[in-house]
């Protein structure tokens, strides 16, 4: 008779993480960060049509790093909730926190209980307004939800972006400043990434009552320099 | 409810209508009754520009339920949708159909191009009027982004949808409103003539049909007039709309209400 081999739950557990956090690891990072009268989503991406960037509703925005099918599901699962949650009651009442603890929770259980974890981290942001804050919701590979005020940065060697892109001062400027902010951040002082390889989103107030706008790559070049 | 996720082989893909019923939700649903109130007539006219949409503000039922109803909503930016029949599901139809082109919009990060937009309707009809035809008609009429010119879009009960060259009238005061509108359409006419021309056609339809409002100078409620052309939709404000309802209702005021007047 053969007997099912023990894992103690310690190395089980990391295992998992392990496995997650490489596929993550292995692509480009992202930053996402408040500016003086919006959101702007930065994302290093050579393709122009695989997005990882994208609109879910009138003032939420999605990122996602990692695995594409895995956070395109998550994308699209969110569009879906935030649209049949505004169709049921209100516009007003789709909440980018109650959509990033549903992601955790998601997250959370696939990391526990599914075959093999998700290789994704994923941002929800938030343009504020009267009693909603601007908000960026960080949601980790196992489920772990931070929400920050400034800035963050998901995928790739974040540690390092995450350091270059707030050694750059911690006061909140307008949208040029904090493009090229980030981009720095990304690129780190050997390289140079041309506007045609970044992704780059707002959420912004423009008088209406969709606040996502991508940004072309002309607009963006132009902001760069 | 949760995340909605879904496998493979029972998605709903870009359609909201298909979510909506994959997770139990019920769409409008329509019951025939005298209580309900109806939307009545609506008119539109295409030219090279774009489209014009013009309609009244009335509810009916066997009195007046309702002066100052919006029939004629924005889809998106460059589509115009009207509503006649049983006006508390023509406008959840409306919301559903705006919700829809939007879904469809984020979910595939692409736009549905108008003649897609105008079969889409059409499907959701042949649901919404399941309860018996004609219950709720609508009118689609946009600018087309893909070939440059505006189109409009008429429909039966069952769903069906028919390109108009022309115009299109849906509601209880059609009738009316479509002889003005036979006499005086022209195919090279500019879009301030098409307002003019579908002002006329809506007066009409609200002197004679008695479930149709006309412009009403004592609560200030006029009918609603949309333009959309490549700038996309605009509704013309209270005060250009009014004018071009006093200059008819002066017109005819001089003939002592006789017929005989302009077509412009």
């Amino acid at each position: 008779m053969s007997m099912p081999y023990y894992v103690a739950p310690e190395q089980f557990m990391k295992d998992r993480a392990e496995y997650a956090q490489k596929g993550i690891a292995r692509g480009r990072s992202l930053v996402a960060a408040i500016y003086n009268t919006g959101v702007l989503l930065v994302a290093e991406n050579p393709s122009a049509s695989l997005n990882k960037i994208s609109e879910i509703y009138d003032r939420i925005a999605f990122a996602g790093v990692g695995k594409y099918n895995e956070f395109h599901e998550l994308r699209q699962a969110g569009i879906r909730w935030a649209d049949t949650t505004g169709f049921s009651y209100s516009r007003e009442d789709v909440d980018a926190r109650a959509l990033s603890n549903f992601y955790a929770q998601h997250l959370g259980l696939m990391f526990t209980e599914s075959g093999k974890p998700l290789e994704v981290e994923i941002l929800v942001a938030q343009l504020g307004i009267r009693n909603r804050p601007t908000k960026l919701y960080h949601v980790a590979f196992e489920g772990t939800i931070t929400d920050e005020t400034r800035f963050a940065v998901l995928g790739g060697d974040s540690e390092t972006v995450k350091s270059r892109f707030a050694s750059q001062g911690e006061d909140v400027v307008d949208l040029g400043a904090t493009l090229r902010r980030a981009v720095s951040a990304l690129s780190g002082p050997e390289r140079q990434i041309p506007a045609t390889e970044l992704e780059v989103a707002r959420l912004e107030d423009q008088g209406s009552r969709r606040t996502f706008q991508r940004l072309e790559d002309d607009f963006v070049a132009s902001l760069l320099t | 409810m949760g995340l909605p996720l879904f496998r493979a082989s029972n998605d709903p893909g870009p359609s909201f209508v298909e979510l909506l019923e994959t997770l139990g939700f019920d769409l409008p649903q329509a019951s025939q009754g005298n209580l309900s109130a109806h939307a009545t007539t609506v008119v539109a006219l295409r030219c090279e520009q774009g489209v014009v949409v013009v309609a009244d503000r009335q509810a009916t039922a066997s009195y007046i339920a309702n002066r100052d109803v919006r029939k004629i909503a924005e889809a998106d930016r460059h589509t115009a949708v009207a509503i006649s029949g049983v006006a508390a599901t023509g406008l959840e139809l409306q919301r559903v159909l705006q919700l829809s082109f939007e879904h469809y919009e984020k979910m595939s990060d692409d736009v549905l191009s108008l003649e897609g937009k105008a079969n889409y309707l059409g499907s959701i009809i042949g649901r919404v009027n399941i309860s018996g035809p004609g219950i709720v008609i609508p009118l689609l009429a946009g600018y087309d982004l893909n070939h440059s010119r505006g189109r409009v879009f008429e429909y039966d009960g069952l769903g069906g949808c028919y390109e108009k060259s022309d115009f299109a009238t849906i509601g209880s005061g059609s009738d009316f409103a479509e002889g003005p509108l036979r006499l005086g359409f022209r195919d090279d006419m500019t879009l301030d003539e098409c307002i003019e021309l579908g002002a006329l056609a809506l007066y009409e339809a609200g002197d004679n049909d008695p479930a149709t409002g006309g412009p009403d100078f004592v609560r200030n409620l006029f009918p609603i007039i949309v333009t959309v052309t490549s700038d996309g939709y605009n509704e013309i404000d209270t005060d250009r709309t009014k004018g071009i309802f006093e200059t008819i209702n002066n017109r005819r005021a001089e003939r002592g209400g006789r017929a005989g007047g302009q077509l412009r």
